[in-house]
Parts: structure tokens; C-alpha cells; sequence
């Protein structure tokens, strides 16, 4: 055929060399672009939801599953956070925001309407995905750093709104709620009760964002944030897809400010504001927002790193910086990416034994 | 009725003008070069056809529709899809993802190949399905733009210098994928400086200078043009085809 290629032809001669840019290619993918085998990821995922389900019955005492519960409805919110910035490239420092209009939204239904959690759920992941469409409106005219300045404007006009929002938003004191209306048989007074639901949610994040990342949808928004200019030469209407992504994760944004509303069961406009909004980017940027288990990753190491190291607010930020900076330098994709390496490494050693012989004999 | 139809088009950018009122009229049964000295305008003539910049005057029309300004992803999902000069992937992605995304696209409306591996097949990248776009050699490179354009399913194809980078073997093997598509079904349309490819594989040249087009017909006709040989390849100088 005339159409044999050179480097073809190379790689078939230098099969070392092969292998070492495999190796390399499975460090620099991601998730989604190179799976690891489906048997590891099974028992990954039901090791982890065993471990979650089993927590509350481990005895480990009322505060750390208050911190638990605090990890999980952060990390649903990451997963949207991941999924605008791990698979379409649309950074936002302004997140928190976003989970505020949701826990805002619920608030104000509660307090004006009477509507409980089930009723103003709906409504309040809703009205969260708009306005994340709707900040993301700029998004067609300017990216990277430039649109994380806007997000980061809009976190703090949120806060000087809320501020400034008489009773309608409590102003800076904020909004006070009941307790989470009970199921039949399940009064989610009970701490491991609001821990199972917020779980559920989790559960429910998980699956969605897994199953956006083998999709073919998944692949487009990969498109999209590999280079935009040959996405739109293939067919992909960039714009839409834009806007709709920060929908999706403006949902994912609503649900957790929903839970940490009805966990808290009050709000003010400083839990969403510009430091909980950096909090969060630092936590999907630590985690690896393109692994289906970075940004839950990154939510245990914030939230647990003040409990464990006993650190106050102040040294935990130095904490925290001092994280992002050994992030950025040594691992690029994030401790998922790093627990990923190791696994590649391994798998590739045994591969390398095996692989090697054949390939000499 | 030609398939793709350009008449004056027009692009300025600022007081430079780009294309001065260019008409062309492409078929999908054969290849047709665009040759021009740098700055000749060919790459903003493939820019304004396929949307990535609006027109500043004049119309594109494709199958009978007027395609003017109305957004490159729309004008890809007609199946008239391009390359780019810099030879473009989804860098991150396997070879395999970058080409399944494109035959995704190609799909929603019966796209040609029963699967991205075909593709693969054809263009020689079978082999580097599993590696990742940013990692390969230039020349695979280039195979894969090709293969990535090639998934949408595409009537015409308009190629932005395909053989730059490459060397003469490498180049030559890619001018052989390039005339097994016209049989296909694929009209191309190149803009290339290797002339003797260019004579080679054309079935006709366009010559661009300042944004106008100044000849147009058969290469040897077209290359034995005094004004081309002025514009083009210098007063002095032989030309290669023939």
C-alpha cells in the first residue's frame, strides 16, 4: 500500500521506544481517554461505597461525621467543577457562588412559600443551572484567565446582592430553615440519616459524571477543551456546548447548596463567598478534575487536613497553599493523576517482564 | 452548477485587504489546486469559505445553499470540512478518540465509514490507534488531520497545505492517500508550494496574488502563464512541471 507510514514502520523497529511513549501516553491521558481495565474500576467503586455506607457505624464520633458531611455535598459540587473544567477546560473561582444561588433559592422558597427540601430542590438546581448559563454567556467571547476573572466578579456581586437583600435574603445574617422533611420511617434529624442522604446525592453525582465521561458526549466537551478551532472544523457547536456544560454543572452546584443549606440549616452570605469559592477550585485542582474520583479526593485532603494536622484557620490556609504549590509542581493532574501514575507504573512493570521476552524471542 | 460556488468575495482585515472579489467554482469529482505567493490570500479564502472568519462582502454557496457567514460548525456538518496549516489534533486525546469524535459528527446525518477504525485503515494510523495525538511524530501527525477530516464524512475536502513539514517520501506517500479520495466520492480542493505535486495531482491550478485570482485552468497551461511565472515562481526562474 503506499499509504504505510513511517513512524509505523519505526515503532515496529524499536519496540522499546514503543512502549516507553505508551507509558507515557497512559501518564498524560485522562480517565476517560485511557481506561484503566473495567475489573480495577469495579472493585475501586464498590471498595469505596462500601467504605462510605459502612462510616457512620465505625464509631468514629459526632464530628468527624459532621466533617463527612461537609466533604461529600463539597464534592458533589466539585463533580460539577470537574466536569466544566476536567472535561471542557472552563475554569471558575467563583463556584461557591453558584452553590449559593441553589442554597439561597431553597432558602428563600422555604422562608416566603413554605416549600420544604423536596419541593424547592427542583427549583433551586434549576434556577443554578441558568445562572450558570447565564454567567457563562461570556465564555463565548473570552476564555481562560479572563473568564476566571468574571466568575470571580460574580461571586462577589453575589455576596454584595445578599448583603444588601433586606429580609428577602436576611442581608448578613442570612436565612434560617427547618429540617429536611422526613420520609416514612426516616427523620433526617438524625445525623447518619442527613449523612445517608447527602451520600445518595453523591452516589447519584458519581454515576452522572461517569457516565458523561464515556459518553459520546463526554468525548465532545474533550474536543472542546483540546482545541476549540478544529472542534467547530468537525461539526461541534462549540457555543452550545459551552452553555450547556456550565448548565450541568450549575445543576451539580444547586444540589450540593441545596444539602449544605438543609445540613447547616442556616446560611449567610460569606459561606459563599471569595475564599469558599477558592477553596473549591483549590480542591478540584488538588484532587484532578479530569479522574472520576479526583474531585472526592480533593474534598476529603481540604476538609480533613485542619482535623488530622489540628490546625487553626489561619496555618490551614498556609496548609493549603503550601498543597496547591506541591500540586502544580509535582503532579500537574492532581493526587489523581499521581495515584494513577503508580498504577501505570506497576501495571507497566509487569507488562514490561511479560511483553519484553515476546517481543526478543 | 458547480458544488462549491464563491463569487466576489471580499475579506478585510482592517485596510489590508485579503481577497479582492475572488470567484472560484469547485467540483467533488476531482482535485483542484490553489498555488500563490505567502500572503496570496489561499488560506483566508479556506477561512472565509468554512466560516472561521465572516466574509466582508460576496457569498459562498455549497449544493445549491447560500453558506455564507453562517458558522464553521454548520458548514462542517454540510460536509465540506477542511485542514489547517498547522497540522491540528485533540492533542491530549488517543488517536483513536481523535477520530471517533470527528466520525460522531460525521454519523448524525449517514456518514461513509462503518467505523473510526476504517479510517485509521486508511490513512495508514491503524497501527497508533492507542497513543496519544500530542506524543506523535509530525508525520503522523499530518495523517491524522487528514483521518480527523476525513471522519466528518466529507463531499469536499479543502486542505491547507497538507506536505508542509514533511519530507519528500513522507510527502509523497501523503499525495498518494490524497488522489485515492476523488474516486471516492471526495472532491479536494489543496493549497500547496511543492509545484511538481501540485502539477502532479491537480486536475486544475487556481493562482492567487494580492487576493485576486490571476489564472486559472490545466497546471501545464496554467504554469506556462507569463503572469504566473512573474507573480509566482520569479521572472528567471524554469518551471518544474512538465
Amino acid at each position: 500500500m503506499p499509504m504505510t507510514d513511517n513512524s509505523a514502520g519505526k515503532v515496529g523497529a524499536a519496540p522499546e521506544g514503543a512502549r516507553a511513549r505508551d507509558r507515557l501516553a497512559l501518564l498524560t491521558a485522562d480517565n476517560a481517554s485511557v481506561p484503566l481495565p473495567a475489573g480495577v474500576q469495579a472493585i475501586t467503586a464498590i471498595l469505596l461505597a462500601a467504605l462510605l455506607i459502612a462510616l457512620p457505624w465505625l464509631g468514629l464520633g459526632y464530628r468527624f461525621l459532621s466533617i463527612a458531611i461537609t466533604t461529600l455535598y463539597t464534592a458533589i459540587g466539585l463533580y460539577g467543577l470537574g466536569l466544566q473544567f476536567g472535561q471542557a477546560g472552563i475554569m471558575s473561582v467563583g463556584h461557591a457562588a453558584l452553590m449559593g444561588v441553589g442554597a439561597y433559592a431553597s432558602a428563600i422558597l422555604s422562608v416566603q412559600l413554605g416549600l420544604g427540601f423536596w419541593t424547592s430542590l427542583p427549583f433551586a438546581m434549576v434556577l443554578s443551572a441558568i445562572v450558570g448559563g447565564v454567567i457563562g454567556l461570556p465564555t463565548l467571547r473570552v476564555g481562560g484567565q479572563h473568564y476566571i476573572i468574571i466568575t470571580f466578579c460574580f461571586c462577589a456581586l453575589f455576596v454584595i446582592v445578599l448583603t444588601n437583600g433586606g429580609t428577602f435574603t436576611g442581608s448578613a445574617t442570612g436565612l434560617d430553615v427547618g429540617s429536611v422533611t422526613p420520609l416514612p420511617g426516616i427523620n433526617f434529624d438524625k445525623l447518619s440519616n442527613n449523612y445517608y442522604l447527602v451520600l445518595a446525592a453523591l452516589f447519584l453525582a458519581l454515576a452522572a459524571t461517569y457516565l458523561i465521561g464515556i459518553s459520546r458526549y463526554g468525548r465532545t466537551l474533550r474536543a472542546i477543551r483540546e482545541n476549540e478551532q478544529l472542534a467547530r472544523s468537525v461539526g461541534i457547536n462549540v457555543d452550545l456546548h459551552k452553555l450547556g456544560v456550565l448548565m450541568v454543572s450549575g445543576l451539580f452546584a444547586g444540589l450540593a447548596g441545596v444539602l449544605q443549606l438543609y445540613y447547616l440549616r442556616h446560611i449567610s452570605p460569606t459561606l459563599f463567598g471569595a475564599f469558599p469559592s477558592l477553596y473549591l477550585a483549590l480542591m478540584v485542582m488538588l484532587g484532578g478534575a479530569r479522574y472520576l474520583y479526583g474531585p472526592l479526593i480533593g474534598a476529603v485532603i481540604v476538609n480533613f487536613l485542619p482535623e488530622v494536622l489540628n490546625l487553626d484557620p489561619v496555618d490551614s490556609r498556609i496548609a493549603y497553599g503550601v498543597c496547591l504549590l506541591l500540586v502544580i509542581l509535582l503532579l500537574p493532574g492532581g493526587v489523581g493523576a499521581g495515584i494513577k501514575n503508580i498504577y501505570c507504573a506497576l501495571a507497566g512493570g509487569f507488562d514490561k517482564q511479560g511483553g519484553g521476552s515476546n517481543g526478543r524471542a | 452548477m458547480a458544488a462549491l460556488e464563491v463569487r466576489g468575495l471580499r475579506k478585510q482585515f482592517g485596510g489590508v485587504v485579503a481577497l479582492n472579489g475572488v470567484d472560484l467554482d469547485i467540483d467533488t469529482d476531482r482535485v483542484v489546486g490553489i498555488v500563490g505567493p505567502n500572503g496570496s490570500g489561499k488560506t483566508t479564502l479556506f477561512n472565509v469559505v468554512t466560516g472561521v472568519h465572516p466574509a466582508t462582502g460576496g457569498t459562498v454557496s455549497w449544493q445549491g445553499q447560500d453558506i455564507t457567514n453562517i458558522g464553521a460548525h454548520r458548514i462542517a456538518r454540510m460536509r465540506l470540512v477542511r485542514t489547517f496549516q498547522q497540522a491540528m489534533s485533540f492533542p491530549g486525546l488517543t488517536v483513536d478518540e481523535n477520530v471517533r469524535i470527528a466520525w460522531e459528527q460525521g454519523r448524525k446525518s449517514g456518514g461513509r465509514w462503518a467505523s473510526p477504525g476504517m479510517i485509521l485503515d486508511f490513512v495508514g494510523l491503524a497501527p497508533l490507534g492507542k497513543a496519544i495525538a500530542g506524543s506523535l511524530p509530525f508525520g503522523s501527525l499530518r495523517r491524522l488531520g487528514l483521518a480527523v477530516a476525513l471522519g466528518v464524512s466529507p463531499e469536499l475536502l479543502l486542505l491547507d497545505e497538507p506536505g508542509a513539514g514533511l519530507n519528500d517520501s513522507e510527502a509523497q506517500a501523503f499525495a498518494a492517500v490524497i488522489a485515492q479520495l476523488p474516486p471516492q466520492g471526495i472532491g479536494v480542493c489543496l493549497i500547496d508550494h511543492d509545484m511538481d505535486m501540485m502539477s502532479e495531482l491537480c486536475d486544475r491550478l487556481i493562482v492567487l496574488d494580492f487576493g485576486t485570482k490571476i489564472a486559472e485552468g490545466p497546471p501545464a497551461e496554467v504554469l506556462a502563464d507569463p503572469k504566473v511565472r512573474e507573480v509566482y515562481l520569479g521572472p528567471d526562474k524554469k518551471v518544474g512541471a512538465s
